[in-house]
């Protein structure tokens, strides 16, 4: 869970103003934090960090692709764009116009679980930041003209990050293969049919059901006072008006019992791609941080197993990479293989098996479990010292365990995991009968009309 | 597949305009695609009008005699350390003429084996402490570059790792196989990318023949490149003499030059001029060139032209400029393209300014059939930014968000 979302959160890279700590001491940098309910359910976590004059404020909706209904995939994430589309008292763009021009950085992301709002700012403009987040959860501007023109920067979108790119289809592929529960199916960008479906009444209700106070988690970290940020949040949020819960999400996939295949041709692709989903259970089972030490120890870094075997020794592939997305549901651990010209997929998928059983049979040297043990500690030391990933740390562990206290518990959690648990998760889900196999092969173009 | 075609192709994927003067003359004209207004602003944010005051830390600095610039900023605030060490004359600019993409080899070799660890080993001991090392030197750049970090109980180990990297690089013929026949299937797999292909055949029109232009080795080149030519360009390229080493972090000057003297000591002084550089050839006049890539459902457009190298007075200038029509979601390109329009999921623009004479480009990613609208809408903001004064509010604002 903390690698992986310390990866998600793009903060390895984060190091220079990391909060470090000797990995050889291993002593838990411990965050102090606030945690306060308002009466209409807003959740607000606050940390103080005087390191640098800056702040950031993360927003994070209960809300996702998972709570999709069928004809509307990529609601949740077409909702995202409209949130920037102006509001009561900001105008369509002035929200990202005024943060960018104050020096500061914003965005929003949106996955199976959750969509998420930034502003990174300098710390005299949390006025700003908290303004420009309370009056669009208040009194979001939703018309017709503003949801066509986003519709088309998504769809845009869509074709530029799926459409348009080699193997773009194969990731939405495994989990259409994968999973049977319609919450976790579909990708989170949706289908374009879906899009073009979507109606303003659906983005008025959408809004409503879900863009509530009581359905949202705040988060601030940086140069501020903690009693003062909150008196602040009081002054913009109080007066939001509470709404019903939001149905609850159906999380339960049924179990596999034969391992299923699907080939793809993609005219995009030079080379076949071999791409392996193994049925794991969501982030708040007890396995969660040994499956994190299982992904580092198949393919973090050329140490790896599979890269050392499948890339360096057996040259059986260009390159591998597993990882294993957070979820409150179902989810999978998922290998990806690039094929080399001069190897079959078939002897590739082969030579995989063979390192995952040996693997299965052990030991997992001592070594290994340091590396992984460093590493996800160096991240998690590098997630501190922005602000943005802080917050966004802080936020993800309110609304995925509702509990932002989580964040001083990982050096204890990691530091007592050893290679028995490692090998006793391998065992448990790199089984046969329970992964998906997708294989991209390369579709020659079809002959074009008088081109080249 | 780079042919030259007229406009108005369905397929290209890839357009790219060199040379402003003519083309930029066009008005934008009206379009069909549904259209809001890019940017309204209410003014009822509350907004500081403060700029935050921080203070800069100073570095030490010193000469060492073997010509390497050291800097130190000494942090201890973190218990880490970063340092990152260039090496000017190692980078792709300086490639043979026959061996386009040497520097690039020769950068990612040098990690691959010394005389006293194995490629494997170095990995390990790498990932096992949980520090990174990363050599690389840009296709068209001037120098090549060392990055390194890790927590401060592991520094020792790691500048001494980096330093028999750096002098004592075996370049063992294994690896070299092993990194060539890799690469030459990632670089098929770049020829499948839109963009590397649209910024390929963008360089290449702007530059010509000048070594900016290059944009990595090609396959026949990683076919001839042998252990000799890496040995040759390190012991030739990867010389102290204008080098500079910045180390940030848990470490003061004096503990730091204490170990890079002891640990560099066998890296000697050459007496080497600095790497000359010289401008390109200016561009003959305005074209467009097509990429023909079939399959595409978006055309990848890059528009620009040579400029300034990074001395000339225009640099603040240029900047400002280039932040009000491209500088990122508040540019007039993202505005019009994106939030106006709908065309595109981002438009932006960027001024290189190298050593030599660099470029300005825009550039986009457009679905396939608003390509010709899409071309002369951002050939239109060209010709309003030439032609119209920019607001004192514009103007404000951009400088703003570059000083706050």
């Amino acid at each position: 869970m903390w690698s992986v979302l310390a990866r998600r959160l793009g903060v390895a890279a984060a190091v220079a103003l990391a909060l470090a700590v000797s990995a050889a001491a291993a002593t838990q940098p411990t965050i102090k934090f606030t945690d306060t309910t308002l009466k209409n359910g807003l959740r607000v976590v606050i940390s103080e960090d005087h390191i640098a004059p800056v702040l950031s404020v993360v927003v994070l909706y209960n809300v996702g692709s998972r709570d999709e209904r069928a004809g509307r995939t990529g609601f949740a994430h077409l909702f995202e764009h409209m949130m920037f589309k102006g509001s009561e008292k900001v105008g369509a763009g002035e929200h990202f116009y005024s943060v960018f021009s104050n020096g500061g950085t914003m965005n929003g992301t949106t996955n199976k679980e959750r969509t998420l709002y930034y502003e990174e700012v300098p710390s005299n403009q949390l006025d700003m930041a908290l303004f420009l987040e309370a009056d669009r959860m208040r009194s979001l501007a939703i018309n017709k003209e503003n949801l066509d023109n986003q519709r088309q920067a998504v769809q845009e979108e869509r074709r530029l990050r799926l459409d348009n790119q080699p193997y773009g289809r194969t990731y939405e592929a495994v989990d259409e293969l994968a999973f049977e529960n319609p919450a976790y199916k579909h990708s989170v960008i949706g289908s374009m049919t879906d899009l073009d479906a979507a109606s303003v009444d659906d983005v008025a209700s959408f809004f409503k059901t879900y863009y509530a106070p009581n359905n949202a988690t705040i988060a601030i970290v940086g140069d501020v006072n903690s009693a003062l940020a909150l008196e602040r949040i009081h002054q913009y949020f109080d007066t939001i008006a509470a709404q019903p819960a939001p149905p609850a999400v159906d999380a339960v996939e049924p179990a596999q019992t034969a391992e299923r295949r699907q080939t793809l041709e993609d005219p995009l692709a030079r080379l076949p791609r071999l791409d392996i989903g193994y049925h794991i259970p969501s982030s708040l089972s007890t396995d969660d941080d040994a499956i994190d030490l299982l992904t580092d120890v198949l393919a973090s870094g050329r140490s790896s197993r599979l890269y050392e075997v499948l890339v360096r020794q057996k040259q059986l592939a260009l390159g591998v990479s597993a990882f294993a997305e957070s979820s409150r549901g179902p989810r999978l651990l998922r290998i990806i293989v690039s094929v080399p010209p001069a190897k079959t997929v078939a002897d590739v998928e082969a030579g995989l098996y063979a390192e995952l059983e040996r693997l299965k049979a052990g030991p997992i040297a001592d070594w290994e479990i340091e590396k992984s043990r460093n590493g996800v500690r160096r991240q998690f030391v590098g997630a501190l010292g922005s602000s943005l990933s802080r917050a966004s740390l802080l936020g993800e562990l309110t609304l995925l365990y509702g509990n932002p206290g989580k964040i001083n518990t990982l050096y204890d959690r990691v530091g007592k995991l050893n290679g028995a648990d490692v090998l006793r998760v391998a065992k448990q889900y790199l089984a046969p009968e329970n992964r998906v196999v997708v294989m991209t092969t390369p579709k020659p173009a079809t002959a074009s009309k008088g081109d080249r | 597949m780079a042919t030259r075609r007229r406009m108005a192709a369905p397929l290209a994927a890839a357009a790219i305009v060199a040379g402003l003067s003519s083309l930029a003359a066009q008005p934008p004209q009206a379009q069909d695609a549904p259209s809001t207004k890019g940017v309204v602003r209410k003014h009822h944010v509350p907004i500081s009008s403060d700029l935050v005051k921080i203070s800069l830390p100073r570095p030490a600095e010193a000469d060492l005699s073997n010509g390497l610039h050291l800097i130190v900023l000494e942090d201890r605030r973190l218990p880490q350390i970063s340092f990152q060490l260039f090496i000017p004359g190692a980078g792709g600019y300086y490639d043979p003429d026959d061996k386009p993409g040497l520097a690039g080899i020769t950068a990612a070799l040098i990690r691959e084996g010394t005389a006293s660890r194995t490629s494997s080993e170095i990995s390990q001991q790498l990932e096992v402490m949980a520090a990174s090392l990363a050599i690389g030197a840009g296709a068209a750049s001037t120098e090549a570059a060392i990055t390194g970090s890790c927590l401060t109980d592991q520094a020792t180990k790691l500048i001494d790792l980096a330093a028999d990297v750096l002098l004592h690089p075996a370049f063992p013929d294994a690896e070299l196989a092993r990194y060539t026949q890799r690469t030459r299937a990632t670089v098929a797999q770049q020829r499948t990318n839109p963009s590397f292909l649209a910024a390929e055949m963008f360089s290449r029109a702007v530059y010509g023949r000048h070594p900016a232009a290059h944009v990595g080795p090609t396959v026949d080149a990683l076919d001839r490149v042998t252990r000799d030519d890496l040995v040759a360009f390190h012991r030739a390229h990867y010389l102290p003499d204008h080098a500079v080493l910045a180390i940030a972090g848990d470490v003061s000057m004096a503990q730091a030059r204490f170990v890079v003297e002891q640990k560099l000591s066998p890296w000697k002084k050459q007496g080497a001029a600095p790497g000359a550089v010289s401008d390109p050839a200016p561009i003959a006049g305005a074209k467009i060139l097509f990429v023909a890539r079939p399959g595409s459902v978006q055309t990848n457009l890059i528009v620009g032209t040579q400029a300034i190298a990074h001395d000339s007075p225009d640099y603040d200038v240029l900047q400002v400029m280039n932040k009000i029509i491209g500088g990122g979601p508040t540019g007039r390109l993202f505005i019009h393209l994106r939030e106006e329009k709908g065309y595109t999921y981002g438009a932006s623009s960027a001024l290189n300014a190298p050593l030599y004479r660099g470029e300005w480009q825009a550039a986009t990613s457009v679905r396939t059939d608003v390509t010709e609208p899409a071309l002369r809408d951002l050939l239109g903001e060209i010709a309003t930014l030439r032609d119209e004064p920019v607001s004192d509010e514009d103007l404000a604002d951009a400088k703003r968000s570059m000083t706050a």
